[in-house]
């Protein structure tokens, strides 16, 4: 009866078969655990480029209704009744330097045109110019980041 | 190869007499005197660390300058002197935003004959691009992409596109205004890819911008990783050359008699 039974559970794989599977399975996830490590070694946790927040001058060095280029930031700073706004000069499409003109902005890569808001009149750009917020630094000047993007159109009051 | 005899007396004699330099000689390339049957003489092929790339045998039909116009030859040695005038101006650049556009300018004015290696590495690397094409025409108008000779084909077309990434990353490292916006609409155009797209424009820059962190990754990539990778896959691919019986050519009872057909 007993060896009768011990016939019946004979294991489905054998030993080898067991313990090279079990090998294999650990190169296989230490592969994998490797290759994951690598790709986030190359993923730095702090971010390496330019700071973000910029100070752009005092507010009173603006004109009312003039956009005025900050080329190395690639910012444009507009003064408004309803108070400051920062409008990325970073075409939304690849990612040239737009320039202003009559009507808003455009691309000269590629024929990307914006209205003054930013918005996209014509070319290939995917969507509007970004906006950045605007405040006050304690010193007075006008301080830009440009990690916040806000909704096109929304002015901040400068006192 | 199929046809190698299993007899082996024809090994040419490696023995170590003589003088100094006959030692050198045999030690290196494995044979004294040239034999002078083709027996003796595919040994010395198969033996020699410098021949062994060439097939023994070839066909006459490849031996037709106007058949492959040398073009896979030619891209090899841009890539062999892409090579040697890259480490040479490693001695001179390095990938940092405030130096490299310098040193780029020193390599012009300030190094004797830098300009010159500047110059090789540029038009080498251009002329490269082309003759890679050209010998991936050569390869699909001879129907030399279809079996045996399919898995060349597909080393081949990695073989382009790791070329392409070494233009591409080199493009940057001039950091002058084109090198600068030219990487900024690439990377830009890589984001738009879907899903691996974004995160394979920030692997590249290693931030939001072209900076400093992508001076050194196009660097590190230019320099070291893309060269090493197209390395090993040039190997494969002549491997594949030898191992698919050579270049394509007609069977051999396609070829017409000496004085007959073309």
């Amino acid at each position: 009866m007993k060896k009768k039974q011990v016939r019946v559970q004979q294991p489905e794989i054998d030993r080898r078969t067991f313990l090279s599977t079990l090998g294999w399975a650990g190169v296989g996830v230490s592969a994998v655990a490797a290759a994951l490590g690598n790709i986030l070694y190359l993923k730095p946790a702090v971010d390496y480029g330019p700071a973000t927040v910029i100070r752009a001058g005092r507010p009173d060095d603006y004109k009312e209704g003039i956009k005025e280029l900050l080329e190395d930031e690639r910012i444009a700073v507009i003064r408004d009744k309803k108070g400051f706004a920062a409008i990325s000069v970073t075409c939304t499409h690849l990612g040239c330097t737009v320039r202003i003109s009559d009507a808003g902005f455009e691309c000269p890569c590629h024929g990307s045109q914006y209205d003054n808001d930013g918005y996209v009149t014509g070319g290939p750009a995917p969507r509007p110019l970004d906006w950045y917020q605007v405040s006050v630094a304690p010193n007075g000047e006008l301080e830009i980041d440009k990690g916040v993007i806000v909704p096109p159109g929304t002015y901040f009051k400068v006192s | 190869m199929s046809e190698q005899p299993t007899t082996l007396t024809k090994q040419p004699q490696v023995r170590a007499k003589g003088n100094f330099f006959g030692n050198v000689w045999r030690s290196l390339f494995r044979y004294g005197r040239l034999p002078e049957d083709a027996e003796g003489q595919s040994y010395v092929v198969f033996n020699s660390l410098f021949l062994h790339i060439h097939p023994v045998k070839v066909s006459k039909h490849s031996l037709r300058l106007t058949y492959t116009y040398g073009l896979g030859v030619i891209a090899t040695i841009l890539f062999l002197v892409l090579t040697f005038t890259g480490i040479w101006l490693m001695f001179y650049y390095f990938p940092s935003a405030t130096e490299a556009y310098n040193r780029m300018l020193d390599l012009r004015s300030s190094v004797d004959f830098g300009f010159v290696l500047r110059n090789i590495h540029k038009w080498a690397a251009e002329t490269m691009v082309v003759f890679v094409i050209l010998h991936m025409a050569r390869v699909f108008f001879t129907g030399a992409y279809k079996p045996p000779r399919e898995f060349n084909w597909v080393i081949g077309v990695i073989l382009l596109l790791l070329t392409l990434g070494l233009s591409f990353t080199g493009y940057l490292l001039p950091w002058d205004q084109l090198a600068f916006w030219a990487i900024t609409v690439g990377t830009s155009i890589a984001g738009y890819a879907p899903v691996l797209g974004q995160p394979l424009r920030k692997f590249l820059l290693g931030a939001d911008v072209v900076g400093q962190e992508a001076l050194v990754r196009f660097y590190v990539l230019h320099v070291v990783i893309l060269p090493g990778i197209l390395s090993i896959f040039l190997a494969v691919h002549f491997w594949r050359i030898r191992k698919d019986g050579g270049l394509s050519h007609p069977a051999d009872n396609d070829i017409p008699p000496e004085g007959g057909g073309q």
